[in-house]
Formats: C-alpha cells, sequence, structure tokens
C-alpha cells in the first residue's frame, strides 16, 4: 500500500503545526512592530519610528521564509489572522522593552521548534531553523541594547531625543560603527 | 462494495468505512448513504473540519441552529449534513483512518524503505 501521507509532504502534522503557529507569530510581531513605528511617528520619535519600520519588514520576511519552507515540504502553509495588536502604549521606553519581550518570546518559540524537529528526527527542519537560532541572536541584542541606552543615556533634558538618534545606530557585532 | 479500482481497506466501523485507491492516489469515504473520493491533503483538511466542531455547544444549546452540522468535503461537491450522533460516528471513523495511514507511514519509514534501491 503506497505511503499517502508521506507522498505528499515531509512534514510531520505536528512540526507542519508548530511552523504554521510560527508564522502567525512573526506575522503579529510584524504588525507590532508596525503599530510602534505609528506610535513613535505620532510623538516625534522619528528616527525610532524609521527603525521600527525596518523591523517590521524584517518580520514579514521572517514570516516569508517559514512560510515558503512548509509549501516548499508539501506542508499546508496558512496565511494567518492578525489580531490584538496594541495601538498605544505607555511612554517611549515601554515601546523598547515590549520590543525586547517579543524579541525573547520569538527565541522562545524558535527554539521549541529545534527541539520538537530533533524529537521527532526531522532533521530539514532542524537544519533550516538554525537559521534563525542564529538570527534571533542578532535581534534580541539589538533589541536588548535599544533598552539599555535609556539607562546610559538617560531620558532627562535632550535625552530622548539622543536616545530617538543613537537607536538607528545599533549593530550587531560592530562597535565601531556604533 | 463495487468498484473496478483496486481498494484497500482502512478502517470499517458500523457506520462506514474507508479504502485507499493506489491507483488514484485517493481516499475514499464510505459513509451512511454518502460515498466520496478524496486527495490525501483534502482528506486532512476534511478530518479537521470535522474535529473542528464543538460538540460541546451541539449537545447542550438547545437552538435548532444547532441539530445538525453541515460540514462541505472539499472539492467532491458534496455536503454532509450531520446529526450529533452522525458527527461522532464520522470522527471515529476518520480518526482510525488516520491511525491506519499513521501506522503506514511508520511501517513503509521502518520496514519497506530498507527494500527499495
Amino acid at each position: 500500500m503506497k505511503d499517502l501521507v508521506r507522498m505528499r509532504t515531509s512534514l510531520k502534522e505536528e512540526i507542519e503545526r508548530i511552523l504554521n503557529e510560527q508564522i502567525k507569530m512573526e506575522a503579529h510581531s510584524s504588525a507590532i512592530y508596525l503599530s510602534m513605528a505609528a506610535w513613535c511617528d505620532r510623538n516625534g520619535f522619528d528616527f525610532s519610528a524609521g527603525y521600527f519600520y525596518k523591523q517590521s519588514n524584517e518580520e514579514r520576511n521572517h514570516m516569508l521564509k517559514l512560510f515558503n519552507y512548509v509549501s516548499d515540504m508539501g506542508g499546508h502553509a496558512i496565511s494567518p489572522e492578525v489580531t490584538n495588536v496594541p495601538q498605544e502604549f505607555d511612554g517611549f521606553r515601554d515601546v523598547f522593552e515590549l520590543a525586547l519581550q517579543q524579541e525573547i518570546a520569538v527565541s522562545n518559540a524558535i527554539n521549541r521548534i529545534v527541539g520538537q524537529a530533533r524529537q521527532l528526527n526531522d532533521f530539514a527542519t532542524d537544519q533550516f531553523m538554525q537559521w534563525f537560532v542564529k538570527e534571533q541572536i542578532e535581534e534580541e541584542y539589538v533589541a536588548r541594547r535599544a533598552v539599555e541606552l535609556f539607562d546610559v543615556i538617560g531620558e532627562e533634558g535632550v535625552g530622548r531625543y539622543m536616545i530617538d538618534k543613537a537607536i538607528p545606530k545599533i549593530t550587531y557585532g560592530d562597535v565601531e560603527a556604533q | 462494495m463495487s468498484n473496478t479500482l483496486p481498494l484497500t481497506e482502512l478502517f470499517a466501523s458500523s457506520k462506514g468505512a474507508t479504502y485507499q485507491c493506489d491507483t488514484t492516489n485517493r481516499i475514499i469515504i464510505q459513509f451512511g448513504e454518502a460515498r466520496v473520493s478524496l486527495r490525501i491533503s483534502d482528506f486532512l483538511t476534511f478530518k479537521k473540519r470535522v474535529d473542528s466542531v464543538d460538540i460541546h455547544t451541539m449537545i447542550f444549546n438547545t437552538d435548532d441552529a444547532y441539530d445538525v452540522e453541515i460540514i462541505d468535503a472539499p472539492r467532491t461537491g458534496h455536503l454532509f449534513v450531520l446529526s450529533l450522533c452522525d458527527l461522532i460516528a464520522l470522527r471515529d471513523l476518520l480518526a482510525g483512518t488516520r491511525f491506519v495511514l499513521d501506522l503506514n507511514t511508520l511501517l513503509n519509514e521502518r520496514i519497506y524503505s530498507s527494500l527499495v534501491y
């Protein structure tokens, strides 16, 4: 008897499900960053707005990368429904703390996928997800550094203006550029 | 069941049976009077639809609208109109079928693959 399930896809159902969950999470992250960009624009933090627009695009690209993978492997990639996107934030610092929390949540989710892929001997997905593991090192670094700037520069006086200007200059692994 | 194509029975219950056709790569569901032939991806979609029905609401909501559930079998043009008992029986049939499909995958992976050169 032919193995119709395996002929359709090499992805196990559980892996397909968690990859689709990750697609949804990346789409949600992209939407949150877009909302943060708009908030920064409304409140005069122009450079930070640019930073969040860029982040939003990156998250969407991550989503597409996962989406293409699921489709290429014969799986059913689900175009996600994005809801519950916050539109208001308590303050400038709060925006960046929330961004860091979001990145940490994404890292944890990616680690869970890798763990599950290894448990199910899905080495293709494990290998594919390694790009995301590396990417999250950078994403978390940048988000953490942004929060750190609030302590290093301070919010008093022209502090917020200075922080806003410094945000887009944060890069991972190149101290000279900062 | 009369069919010119060779079918392998996957699972049978008192309400119906499912078969696999290796010529057309399709799963055939015989449930009551209904008989549909689905591609494997459509079978999995159909199973998800059947599994996603909120049985609890069907049991406890007295509104007539909750007496039956209408589920579309993808790309067959067939609508299943299911009472609560039908729904549970269909779920049982599809779950049994899925188990056999997974068992077949496991057998192919562990035993038969080594015979393919």
